[in-house]
């Protein structure tokens, strides 16, 4: 019974369709609104379904030169490694989430597997744009990864101490439970620096401006997507889709799972007002007003800024 | 009546024409209407659906601009040939159309049409905003033709 359970979670509610539902239109609707905050029209809401079906429509090429089968595995296990994420995501008031002791730390270390995937992907393609684009998103990835730890382990550190475990509680069940009957965390001021902080890795981990570095297209082409086309592209997408999925829900689970009633419909689609509202403030308003930084500047901003948001909440959860 | 998974597709896929630009020995003045035509507000191409990609390999409507030189004939159809079926060839601008000022020069290998099947002709020097969507729309019409879903 149990595994049944898990395989609806994964494949249908919150992981699988759910999920991937939710992303599409939640990419459509941040394209529409950059559209509109550029006083343009903008395409419609579900164009992001449109160019996934014309995607697999499309023949499928594959570089002479390239390494065949990373080059085919790749955009597989990006995203599959996403699509097995979603299924953690706790939907707080409908969902409680996979029980587990370490979800947190197996969602940490699934996070970065997309970014690997694009890697993968960029180097074996054989293309100069793909070597490049696959050094530049490792730098941004190595810089973001040190915030999100500590965000995570703040997170971890607090719910423990508060509970009464007295050490670090990594799983996103019982965080939520906790925030549930105490209060979210965002209204805790030792906690504000690493929402924040959070709220910074988004665009980075997304490939968004002004940190779409490693896909930017008017300098290395597209970089590690380079090569790829038809089919292959569109499970990068769908994969890229559950990863928006994966971070938006984190990011409410983390800091604001708050509910407004007992009625699950209701908690539903405020967990979705939430995530739509997380992408707006982190992405869809950043990539609008904001060029591209050069990799210096975003190394430097992630060791800098988040990096320091994120260690001035872990010491005050440690020290308090 | 079976629901067709394959004509879906195809119906759904020529609203996502992704856009790709050569630009064949251009001045430039096409180049400048092309960017304008999907950056500034007026005239937004996303609105169709459209997006410039960086990659031959993700293009569905090719726009070529320029009278092809000598020079850039062999990297024009290597490019050209890069790009997956089913695709739709746009010649913008009256260079690759007939050669425009540049016609019988020693220095040209065009017109376009002479090396590559041209599907849509947006002529102009440069082509007014409003020509090149209307262009693109054109493209659009032929690209369905391609996929054998047009009616009527």
């Amino acid at each position: 019974m149990s595994l049944f359970w898990s395989l609806v979670h994964l494949i249908i509610f919150p992981g699988g369709a759910f999920a991937l539902l939710v992303a599409l239109y939640l990419k459509g609707l941040d394209r529409r609104l950059v559209a509109r905050l550029q006083s343009r029209v903008g395409p419609p809401l579900n164009q992001p379904f449109l160019d996934i079906a014309k995607l697999l429509t499309k023949e499928q090429l594959i570089p002479a030169t390239a390494c065949r089968p990373v080059f085919l595995l790749a955009p597989v296990i990006g995203m599959a490694g996403m699509a097995a994420c979603a299924a953690f995501i706790p939907v707080p008031g409908v969902f409680g989430g996979l029980s587990g002791l370490g979800d947190l730390l197996v969602l940490f270390y699934l996070l970065p597997i997309p970014a690997i995937a694009i890697m993968l992907g960029g180097s074996s393609s054989s293309s100069p744009f793909g070597a490049m684009g696959f050094s530049r998103e490792m730098l941004v990835m190595l810089s973001y990864e040190l915030p999100l730890l500590m965000v995570l382990l703040a997170c971890a550190m607090m719910t423990g101490k508060l509970s009464g475990a007295g050490t670090a509680d990594f799983s996103l069940v019982s965080i939520v439970q906790y925030q549930l009957e105490n209060g979210s965390y965002c209204f805790n001021p030792v906690m504000v620096p690493a929402m924040v902080a959070y709220l910074m890795f988004l665009p980075g981990t997304m490939g968004v401006a002004p940190f779409d570095i490693a896909e930017s297209e008017t300098e290395i082409l597209e970089g590690p997507m380079l090569e790829y086309g038809g089919p292959l592209l569109a499970l990068f997408q769908i994969g890229q889709a559950f990863k928006t999925f994966v971070i938006l829900g984190l990011g409410v689970v983390l800091f604001f799972p708050g509910t407004l009633c007992d009625f699950w419909p209701v908690n539903l689609l405020w967990f979705l007002v939430k995530c739509t509202l997380l992408m707006f403030f982190s992405m869809t308003l950043v990539r609008s007003a904001t060029g591209r930084f050069r990799i210096d500047q975003a190394v430097r901003f992630y060791f800098r800024i988040p990096a320091a948001l994120a260690l001035v909440s872990l010491v005050l959860v440690i020290a308090l | 009546m079976r629901l067709d998974i394959d004509t879906c597709l195809k119906k759904a896929s020529v609203c996502s024409p992704w856009l790709f630009r050569i630009n064949a020995g251009s001045c430039n003045g096409c180049d400048v209407e092309l960017a304008t035509t999907a950056l500034i507000p007026r005239y937004d191409v996303e609105r169709l659906g459209c997006h410039y990609t960086g990659s031959p390999r993700q293009a569905d409507i090719v726009l070529v601009t320029g009278p092809v030189t000598i020079k850039m004939r062999d990297y024009v159809l290597r490019v050209w040939n890069e790009i997956p079926e089913p695709k739709v060839t746009v010649a913008v601008g009256i260079c690759p159309i007939s050669g425009g000022v540049f016609r019988d020069s020693y220095a040209i290998a065009g017109p376009l049409s002479r090396l590559v099947p041209v599907d849509v002709n947006v002529p102009g020097c440069p082509p007014r905003p409003q020509a090149i969507m209307e262009g693109v729309v054109l493209a659009k019409q032929i690209w369905m033709k391609k996929l054998g879903i047009l009616e009527g």
